[in-house]
């Protein structure tokens, strides 16, 4: 994390859980859109955010498709990184995710790191 | 002193993700846009995106002693020469069709307001990268 130069990267945020509503399905196109017109962008999962990298989850249970079969497609379309923030995944008790997550701590030289920090 | 033309001031672009009547955000982003006009400032994009799109609803019928949004923006827009931008994705599963979305899906009618526009999330990629400053307005959490 350290040494790569993120200075042009865009950062977007996902801080809430997913399936409650649709802000982070759509939080999550940005991203890709980002993405798709090769512009540099990663993701950050935060607060309860965290939720969205449980593996074995079934959306289609609640008749959804599952978010991380969404995230998935990220590293496809070209989304560099996968953050997740290391106090909300231990508040949470997540120690596995989908797709994998770099654990980070979110203070401001995180933040500080990126072009703009986005959280749609 | 130098002389700050219009052109040299900073551009920015709006981004509105709250609905009008549940959330704030489209008459915050108004009264910003004002402000940034009545300033000289250049406004690059208003982009709708979420559930920020029902402000282009044609349909929306305000109590009359409330605000009426969408005609305060259609306003606003033909004043200054902005289009305000709908998510594609965001509006049709929304329930927000221009003529050409509602034909193509079969549809019964059409609702977006004049003075709006439907594209893609590609407008606000460009606008992140051509505007000196992205302002977003959100709804309540």
């Amino acid at each position: 994390m350290a040494d790569r130069d993120r200075t042009g990267t865009l950062l977007i945020v996902i801080d809430n859980p997913p399936y409650g509503d649709w802000r982070g399905r759509e939080a999550l196109d940005m991203a890709l859109s980002m993405a798709a017109f090769d512009q540099p962008v990663a993701l950050l999962f935060r607060g309860e955010g965290v939720n969205w990298l449980r593996v074995r989850q079934k959306g289609a249970a609640i008749h959804q498709k599952t978010v991380s079969r969404n995230l998935g497609a990220a590293r496809m379309f070209g989304v560099a990184d996968i953050f997740a923030d290391q106090g909300a995944m231990a508040r949470f008790g997540i120690d596995q995710t989908e797709p994998g997550a770099e654990l980070i701590n979110a203070d401001a030289d995180f933040y500080n790191r990126f072009r703009e920090v986005i959280q749609p | 002193m130098p002389d700050l033309s219009v052109s040299d001031q900073p551009g920015y672009s709006l981004v509105i993700t709250g609905a009008p009547y549940v959330s704030q955000a489209p008459a915050s982003a108004y009264d910003f846009c004002q402000a940034l006009l009545d300033s000289g400032h250049r406004v690059d994009l208003v982009f709708l995106y979420g559930d920020g799109v029902h402000l282009a609803s044609a349909l929306n019928t305000p109590p009359s002693d409330e605000t009426d949004w969408t005609g305060r923006w259609q306003t606003l827009s033909r004043e200054h020469r902005i289009t305000p931008v709908v998510c594609i994705a965001s509006a049709l599963r929304r329930g927000l069709l221009n003529e050409e979305e509602a034909r193509r899906y079969q549809k019964p009618a059409a609702n977006l307001a004049e003075g709006f526009t439907i594209a893609g999330l590609g407008e606000w990629v460009e606008a992140v990268n051509r505007s000196e400053r992205v302002v977003y307005f959100h709804g309540a959490a």
